[in-house]
């Protein structure tokens, strides 16, 4: 019995060795296709830098789209990929030399103590990117400049540090030589490298200048007509015929519709809650102007419109008010009520409108551009209405709502680690139709969305 | 008012999901069986056959207790269409068990002879699964364990020397423990997790009818009913950044899966004292697996109760197998069988890697003494498939290697 009892287990555990292999699963490897990425630059905005939470910093710079996207490329013969780093670990520095932002608590005007974006750290940001210059450690495949249009692009001197503050960009300087600050461009820095392979992603800030300053004329928007440096389609040509010179093959971005993303689209336009005496009182004094207020929720604010009659009217369903806006001074200040909401803090019809018409004239420019070239041609405005409606990759739900959407950072205009984790996927899969390469895309849930306090 | 709190609020705890598939009925009921394709229902050979047909337990000659045990070693992986990579399960090896007694009065001069009793205990479903760390699917699912043991006290009827009809009472016992990742993080890194446990119990019956119209040949038809699983008290604990624990509050919640009816006709051929072979038609009634739904006590706006498509189809299984006794007191046995998955394209998941595929089998019996019987079985199967889960987008190819070696010892009295 014995005996039997020992074969059996023998026998057993032989057949059991035979078949007991574990399943043996590889991805096929990459190709590259028709592309040579050996040198890839990037040309581009704040997104492209890496910027987010409402400032440049280091943790940004690692998951721009752009870098993501290099990195992916080093499985199809790409090569390094030099960014200009900010220090490590710091709070990073916005173009009003603030801090990143945070989600944090704080106690609102109202005594209501909550989740808010505030401040990394009180006052300045980290100032020492600015004043470090960091030219030696050029060049920098990663050219994407924050505040960078199409026409500053290929403006020369954009960097110039010796002119006055608020004529250069200081997020070029640092990039610079003092020899070179007075001559070189963006699109230079970019061209001098002989890229085999770019990235041209721009045109974003051409009409989000306007839009961030609430349609005012002061900000205006890119022209599509008129020369190099002045209008929209000039310099784009430009651009691309300086980056294709040595046969270089690209993928270019269009840009996305600004009513899709959460800087115009978290305060509502109706977020009014009043009492019923505030709503007898409004009534009484708004209307003649045809606004109507009602006890409880949903009345639309009161906005400045000098074309109105009176120079203020109820904001409408299709306008916008900017995440900007002072939240104390809406809720506690009569903001949008007993003092309409001041004109640089709305997007209204007209603005939303000239704001559309300018970013189509731009698209169809982009578009007409990547077809004649036999560009790759990523569709962003298209990626990012379908991020409004919610993204599911691999379980996570992402989308444009501010915080939650998980893709937009706290400035709700640039983008989350997870956000730029999908935008790279889009790049990756225009490429990969354009050229015939079969690079893998970003797992993007090895990224994050916004960061929440453990208070 | 524009209350950054409530905004917050709005990110929703996608379905988590509960298990059960092909993959996850564990057809391990006795290793003379196992040994054969796992086909049984119209050879009646042991207690094994409390469960695949009541209705030929009258027919054993003897008294028996029958314990066995199989230890189930699945190793997964997943390639990920999209980014390319590969992850695997940790499972720990399972060890699905049975046991069986059938007792009656042996003496035909006396009354009631003609009657058995039968109980059996065993594990018709269940599984572990567990998703390597970091895996890219672990906002679906990270780890399940479910366990459902089923105790089924059976009585059997010997109608005549041809027939036989048999039932039994199957209560069902068992636990689910389900987890994954939630996409929130904090400053540290630390992602959210879900983890939902519970006891879950159930009821149903198995019926059969054997039929011997000729020496060597037999047939079966048993049916096993579903059986619903209830989760009514389970505990929802989520680990999320503390900023948002009011969005995701520990509770109760409920759920209930259908553990699905298996219809089966077999058939026993016996040509010869030394040779049989059997052969088990299933129809299993997946249809009832429609909707997986969890109920929590606590709703929030992040946390809502959530309803996940199953939309399962009912299958087919064909097993078939031989014996072959080399002495009347060893026995050889080799068998295979084909199941066809009931999971439709769009509606994999990595708790149920689920795929048509064929099993193949092999065993060895050795009696001593017309009283003790050792059995030996090994079973083996490899699954893949490639889909892309419509309410995940989790895209890729999943297979799935089976081995399960088990060893049985029946006492006969």
């Amino acid at each position: 019995m014995k005996n039997i009892l020992n074969k059996t287990i023998i026998v057993t555990m032989a057949v059991g060795a035979l078949v007991s292999c574990k399943p043996d699963l590889k991805a096929p490897a990459s190709d590259k296709g028709s592309i040579d990425v050996t040198k890839y630059v990037a040309i581009g905005n704040s997104i492209t830098s890496g910027f987010a939470d409402g400032a440049l910093y280091y943790e940004g710079q690692q998951v721009s789209y752009a870098n993501l996207l290099a990195e992916q490329f080093k499985t199809v013969g790409g090569g390094d990929f030099n960014t200009p780093w900010t220090p490590m670990g710091t709070q990073g520095i916005g173009s009003s030399l603030n801090a990143k932002l945070v989600l944090g608590y704080k106690t609102d005007c109202q005594g209501v103590y909550g989740l808010s974006p505030v401040p990394a750290a009180p006052g300045y940001g980290d100032i020492s990117i600015f004043s470090n210059n960091i030219s030696a450690q050029g060049p920098f495949n990663n050219m994407g400049v924050p505040g960078a249009k199409v026409t500053t692009v290929v403006y020369p001197g954009y960097g110039d540090g010796t002119k006055p503050a608020g004529t250069f960009n200081p997020f070029f300087t640092r990039m610079l030589t003092s020899a070179e600050m007075a001559t070189a461009s963006m699109l230079s820095k970019a061209a001098e490298q002989k890229p085999t392979f770019f990235s041209v992603f721009i045109g974003n800030n051409d009409v989000l200048g306007n839009a961030l300053a609430g349609g005012m004329s002061s900000t205006p928007i890119t022209p599509s007509g008129g020369g190099v440096g002045t209008g929209f389609d000039a310099s784009y040509d430009l651009i691309i015929n300086t980056m294709m010179a040595n046969g270089a093959k690209g993928v270019v971005g269009n840009i996305p519709d600004i009513t899709n993303i959460p800087h115009f689209t978290t305060v509502p336009y109706n977020g009014l809650t009043l009492k019923a005496a505030d709503a007898t009182n409004l009534n009484a004094a708004y209307g003649a102007t045809g606004a109507t207020f009602k006890e409880g929720s949903g009345n639309a604010f009161m906005i400045q419109d000098a074309s109105a009659p009176g120079g203020v009217r109820q904001i409408q369903s299709n306008e916008y008010i900017l995440l900007g806006t002072p939240q104390d001074s809406l809720k506690c200040a009569g903001w949008g009520t007993t003092k309409p909401l001041a004109d640089q803090y709305v997007l209204n019809v007209r603005e939303v409108l000239n704001l559309k018409e300018a970013a189509a004239a731009y698209n169809a420019k982009i578009k007409t551009v990547a077809e004649e070239k036999g560009l790759a041609f990523v569709d962003v405005n298209a990626f990012m209405a379908n991020a409004k409606k919610g993204i599911v990759f691999n379980g996570i739900t992402s989308s444009a709502a501010f915080v939650s959407g998980g893709a937009f950072s706290l400035d709700g205009i640039h983008l989350t680690p997870r956000g730029n984790a999908m935008l790279a996927n889009e790049f990756i899969k225009a490429i990969n139709h354009t050229y015939g390469s079969t690079i893998n895309l970003v797992d993007v849930t090895k990224y994050n969305g916004v960061v929440f306090p453990n208070p | 008012m524009t209350n950054l709190k409530k905004l917050v609020t709005t990110i929703i705890l996608a379905a988590p999901l509960m298990v059960s598939a092909q993959g996850f009925q564990v057809n391990l009921q006795g290793q003379v069986q196992q040994g054969m394709g796992t086909a049984g229902t119209a050879l009646i050979q042991d207690g094994a056959s409390v469960f695949f047909n009541p209705g030929g337990v009258s027919f054993l000659k003897q008294n028996s207790v029958d314990v066995g045990m199989t230890a189930t070693i699945a190793n997964s992986q997943f390639l990920d269409n999209n980014s390319g990579t590969v992850n695997k399960t940790t499972s720990p090896v399972s060890t699905p068990f049975t046991a069986y007694g059938v007792f009656g009065l042996k003496d035909s001069t006396k009354k009631g002879h003609n009657f058995r009793f039968g109980m059996g205990i065993y594990t018709p479903f269940g599984s572990t699964v567990d998703w390597e760390k970091g895996w890219t699917g672990r906002y679906a699912l990270t780890h399940l364990q479910l366990k459902a043991i089923f105790f089924q006290p059976t009585f059997s009827w010997k109608i005549c020397e041809k027939l036989g009809i048999g039932g039994g009472f199957v209560y069902s016992t068992g636990s689910v423990n389900l987890q994954k990742d939630i996409p929130v993080v904090d400053a540290n890194g630390n992602v959210g997790h879900a983890e939902l446990s519970g006891k879950a119990s159930g009821f149903g019956y198995n019926l059969g009818v054997y039929y011997k119209p000729y020496k060597y040949l037999s047939l079966g038809l048993t049916y096993r009913s579903q059986v619903n699983m209830k989760v009514n008290s389970g505990d929802a604990t989520f680990t999320v950044p503390s900023s948002l624990s009011t969005n995701f509050p520990n509770g109760k919640f409920t759920a209930s899966l259908p553990l699905p009816s298996v219809l089966t006709l077999g058939i026993g051929f016996t040509p010869t004292e030394k040779l049989s072979f059997a052969l088990d038609v299933n129809y299993v009634g997946w249809k009832a697996y429609d909707t997986l739904s969890f109920d929590y006590a606590n709703n929030t706006a992040s946390l809502v109760d959530t309803k996940s498509a199953r939309l399962y189809k009912n299958t087919f299984a064909v097993r078939f197998g031989g014996q072959y006794k080399i002495t009347p007191a060893f026995a050889v046995r080799l068998g295979i069988a084909y199941a066809n998955t009931p999971i439709q394209n769009g509606y994999v998941t990595p708790e149920t890697p689920d795929a048509s595929r064929y099993i193949y089998t092999a065993g060895l019996g050795y009696t001593i003494k017309n009283k003790f019987t050792i059995n030996a079985s090994v079973l083996y199967e490899s699954l893949k498939r490639t889909d892309t889960n419509i309410e995940t987008n989790l895209s890729g190819t999943y297979q799935t290697n089976v081995i399960a070696p088990g060893l049985s010892l029946s006492y006969k009295f």
